[in-house]
């Protein structure tokens, strides 16, 4: 073994012994031949001739000593970057091509990874399970699990060894006297052990922390600490004011990322006055206070299907004991989910879409570079074909093309992991969309071997399509003296095919990509039900300890409206709950129509919204039927509502104005005063659920207080004056999420805008290369058929003629692949419903439209070829034979 | 003209090698002359054969080899045999003559019919 290792890595000396051994025996052959009288030249060459093909022996005393393979293999790597070191011109466009394909890979791959393969970075994190409820029936997606059913699950789920919950609250901080607005998450005591988390400093919640009178105590997030803190070590210990309480903080956490949402602090449940008021009512109202994120441990050994089973069989047993709150028309489900796939729910389908163009883009660039190495070994021809004359054998020869396909794409790889490196910010950005994962994104070692798997991978695929077309005999090149033409028709068959695939690829790409782009414009274009122009939005949320029931509240939000309103450049201000596109599901509350028997399983639904008079006005929403609020709807007048259009239809035709309803089983009615038009509160792409509307002096409490303000001018203009009005009434409250309905609109579509974006990217990129594919596969036949352009010319072919047989070549090749991709983009574009809004996946517009472009693209691309097929003079071409 | 001569047998290159390095260390175009000459012309060697072969016996550890001076005062790789080679030899030498008395039992016996 020492000897084949030795073999291995003295290679190169040993090659320096075996010349100068042969040299020694050509030698001394030689002198031979002198001693028998023959000339010294001729000696030599007797000796030489007798000795054989060297080249043969050479490599075959090479094999004999031990690892040939592996010894071939380093000498052919050598010898690929002498070749390749000949021809930057290939190597460059092949190293960039590939680069292209390898680093939209690497980049994709390093997001997948981060966001989907990381393990959470919790002690648990491969044993949580998120539980949520859903109603599909009634266009409900992961509601949150209230108090009552997170005691329901404690006490009856045994496949868990702790069930908690999150939910997120916005606080005043009192930091010497500075109020702070805090992200807060409410939690359960054992939140931090479920999960695994130990503290840096301090401790995290214990039992006692919920006993009755117990101090309320803060575990602060590692950020908040740093930034707001400056990572003061002493801070275990100080105390703060928030919510009219003192809070001592008792710990603060390691730098992991927070879920389900990135927080500046916790506390637990007691100390949140909103969860500890709501858990002495549970009893009266068993949907009191949902919303919670319940997260499970579940127990070593159980699997994760066995606790699901458990979850699904409770959320039976909800709708069997309480039918009249699970109705079996809204399709309660009580599922549950690992909380790595819940987090990256929203990112899974749109990082695989991207995965997927850019292994097709990757594919792509293989065909590519097969093709443009097929045209290269055209010119290669007659070095192979001495080569094998000289000895080497046809297996040799592959491992010869392999070896340079394979430098170049580990090359490729390596400048794809820079362009992977250099483009990550950006794609993380992106990714920060849809996921609070990006923090995992990065280049690690598994994104590494991925990169460089890739690469090797596909420096083998599109060295192995040319390698494969050689042939072994090799008599045709070398006889003949010019550039072969006939040898190649095999090839040149094969480059057609390989052009057809990359046009049918690109086409699949480009068709996905142009539906996606429809789909965004379509998007954008689609009537809300509002105008957003001109309208500027921002919370005030009064301060819960100030201002803690109806009457505070509306002492403060009434002349707040009142003021803004007076505001100069101010068209009309409201303040309501219901900012369109701001806040994720609606409420839907069941409510009764006066004069109907309530029908339990079927009883009508709505999202209640609570705004000031002039909110229709403010935000341009037409008042289709009826009248709209009036200052005269005031807190001891008649108790008005209006409803949406969406709505009307539960009166079956009847007249809705004048009717009246309840959404407190009967105790208070409302009449409807008027029909408003549909608006898209919930997302542009989600058709209007429908919506009633209480007037704010009837109904103050729970009003998250959003201003908005429809402006005669630039809507950012009235900011300065906006916030001055809020701090004249109470200079403490925080004016937040200062934003033009604009802004938030775009915001809306920000994410399947730039998911179409990266599409066309890839896309365009993908058609680029195949359009130097197609230019550079007619350049060759062109170039190869030169003496045969020059015959038909001096036959009497006009130049036109010539022109027109070059493009139709081309033409038929583009055709070919068109109508490849035509077809298989109809097939695959199913798969992309999902991500279209209003737009079929076999859009005709779209097929068409990808069709003529590439049509026209690919015509340009032969056009270069085609002129110079024109410009062959006839004389020279034949002169050249 | 030289008289026609054998091509050598598939494995039997090796054996001679062995053989003719047992007279003592010699280079490779040494030991092919060495044994064109034994055999009367009779057996050429191939070159191509020659230095393949010498390195697998190498590599299997039968011979080693040196650099030393030829006659001429040449460099020349000088081959010996080893132990084990002297081993290997034996060995094969008495297969080879196991084999051919075969072979030579079977042609006499059809000369007798």
């Amino acid at each position: 073994m020492w000897r084949r290792l030795r073999a291995l890595f003295g290679g190169a000396r040993l090659d320096r012994e075996l010349d100068r051994e042969v040299q020694f025996h050509l030698d001394m052959e030689a002198d031979k031949h002198v001693r028998r009288g023959v000339p010294s030249d001729e000696a030599r060459a007797r000796a030489l001739r007798d000795f054989g093909p060297m080249t043969k022996h050479v490599e075959e005393t090479r094999d004999a000593r031990g690892l040939p393979w592996v010894g071939d293999f380093a000498r052919d790597l050598h010898y690929a970057a002498r070749t390749l070191a000949k021809s930057p011109g290939y190597a460059a466009v092949a190293i960039l091509t590939l680069g292209l394909g390898i680093g939209a890979n690497a980049a994709i791959f390093s997001v997948v990874n981060g966001v989907l393969f990381t393990p959470l970075p919790y002690a648990n994190g491969d044993r949580l399970l998120l539980i949520n409820h859903a109603a599909p029936l009634a266009n409900q997606r992961n509601f949150g699990v209230s108090i009552k059913e997170l005691y329901d699950y404690r006490e009856q789920l045994t496949s868990f060894d702790g069930l908690v919950e999150f939910h997120q609250m916005s606080f005043d901080l009192l930091r010497r006297g500075e109020p702070d607005r805090v992200a807060t998450g409410v939690v359960s005591h054992n939140f931090f052990d479920v999960l695994g988390i130990q503290p840096i400093l301090g401790r995290t919640f214990s039992d006692a922390d919920d006993d009755d009178g117990a101090d309320a105590v803060l575990v602060l997030g590692h950020e908040y600490w740093q930034t707001r803190f400056g990572a003061d070590p002493g801070i275990i210990g100080q105390v703060f004011q928030m919510n009219d309480r003192p809070h001592t903080v008792v710990g603060v956490l390691p730098d992991v990322p927070h879920y389900p949402n990135r927080v500046d602090l916790y506390m637990p449940t007691s100390a949140c006055p909103f969860r500890s008021a709501a858990d002495r009512q549970i009893v009266a109202n068993r949907r009191a206070f949902s919303g919670l994120q319940v997260f499970g441990l579940v127990k070593a050994g159980v699997p994760f299907s066995a606790a699901a089973t458990e979850v699904a069989t409770a959320g039976q047993r909800f709708q069997q004991d309480f039918p009249e709150i699970y109705r079996a028309d809204t399709g309660f489900q009580a599922r549950t989910s690992p909380v790595l796939t819940a987090l990256t729910a929203t990112a899974r389908p749109v990082l695989w879409l991207l995965l997927a163009t850019t292994a097709l883009v990757l594919l792509l660039a293989c065909a590519n570079v097969a093709n443009l190495t097929l045209a290269r070994m055209l010119r290669r021809d007659r070095e192979f074909a001495m080569r094998v004359a000289l000895g080497a054998g046809r297996g040799r020869l592959i491992r010869q093309l392999l070896a340079e396909s394979t430098l170049l794409a580990t090359v490729a790889g390596i400048a794809g992991l820079v362009l992977a490196w250099t483009t990550l910010g950006v794609l993380t950005r992106f990714v920060g969309r849809f996921t609070q994962r990006t923090d995992a994104i990065g280049l690690d070692p598994w994104v590494l071997a991925f990169t460089m798997t890739v690469a090797i991978g596909s420096g083998i695929v599109f060295g192995l399509v040319p390698a494969l077309s050689t042939k072994s005999d090799v008599l045709p090149s070398l006889k003949q003296g010019s550039l072969g033409s006939g040898v190649s028709a095999g090839r040149r068959r094969l480059q057609d095919a390989l052009v057809v695939a990359q046009v049918a690829l690109s086409v699949v790409m480009l068709v996905g990509a142009s539906l996606l782009l429809a789909s965004v414009w379509r998007l954008q274009r689609v009537d809300s039900g509002y105008r957003a122009d001109r309208v500027l939005a921002a919370t005030v949320f009064g301060n819960f300890s100030k201002y803690p029931d109806a009457q505070s509240q509306l002492a403060l939000y009434e002349p707040l409206v009142e003021r803004l309103n007076q505001l100069p450049g101010v068209d009309a201000a409201a303040i309501t709950n219901a900012v369109p596109l701001v806040g994720a599901n609606p409420n839907e509350t069941p409510f009764d129509i006066e004069g109907r028997t309530p029908d339990a399983a079927r009883r009508p639904r709505g999202d209640v919204r609570v705004v000031s008079p002039r909110y229709f006005e403010a935000l341009n929403i037409p008042v289709l039927l009826g009248r709209a609020f009036s200052p005269l709807d005031h807190r001891e007048a008649a108790r008005v509502v209006m409803i949406n259009q969406a709505m009307v239809r539960y009166w079956d035709g009847g007249e809705p104005v004048g009717a009246r309803l309840s959404v407190d089983n009967g105790t208070t009615w409302w009449t409807v005063v008027g029909v408003v038009g549909d608006v898209r509160q919930f997302g542009l792409e989600r058709a209007a659920v429908p919506q009633a509307f209480i007037p704010l002096a009837q109904m103050p409490n729970g009003l998250g207080g959003r201003v908005i303000l429809r402006t005669a001018g630039d809507p950012a203009a009235v900011t300065r004056a906006m916030v001055d009005a809020v701090h004249a009434l109470d200079p403490d409250m925080p004016v937040e999420d200062v934003q033009t309905l604009e802004e938030v609109r775009s915001e809306s579509l920000a994410a399947p805008r730039l998911t179409a974006l990266l599409l066309s990217i890839f896309a365009g990129l993908a058609m680029a290369v195949t359009l130097t594919g197609v230019t550079g596969v007619i350049a060759a036949s062109v170039s190869e058929r030169t003496r045969e352009f020059g015959v038909r010319m001096a036959l009497g072919a006009t130049r036109g003629w010539v022109l027109r047989m070059v493009l139709r070549q081309g033409l038929v090749l583009i055709a070919c692949g068109l109508a490849l991709g035509l077809v298989a983009a109809a097939v695959f574009s199913k798969a992309l419903s999902a991500y279209l809004f209003d737009t079929p996946p076999r859009d005709p517009f779209v097929l068409a439209a990808v069709a003529l472009v590439f049509v026209v693209a690919g015509l340009l691309a032969c056009l270069g070829p085609a002129r110079r097929a024109t410009g062959v003079d006839p004389l020279v071409a034949l002169k050249a034979e | 003209m030289r008289p026609k001569s054998l091509d050598l047998l598939q494995g039997t290159l090796d054996l001679l090698i062995l053989k003719t390095l047992a007279l003592g260390p010699m280079h490779g175009w040494g030991i092919s002359q060495r044994i064109q000459q034994t055999s009367n012309d009779v057996l050429r060697v191939n070159q191509g054969s020659l230095y393949p072969a010498l390195q697998r016996l190498e590599t299997a550890g039968w011979i080693d080899a040196e650099w030393g001076a030829s006659d001429n005062n040449r460099q020349a790789k000088f081959y010996r045999l080893t132990k084990t080679g002297q081993k290997q030899l034996r060995d094969e030498q008495a297969a080879w003559e196991r084999m051919t008395g075969a072979v030579a039992r079977i042609l006499a016996a059809g000369n007798e019919v």
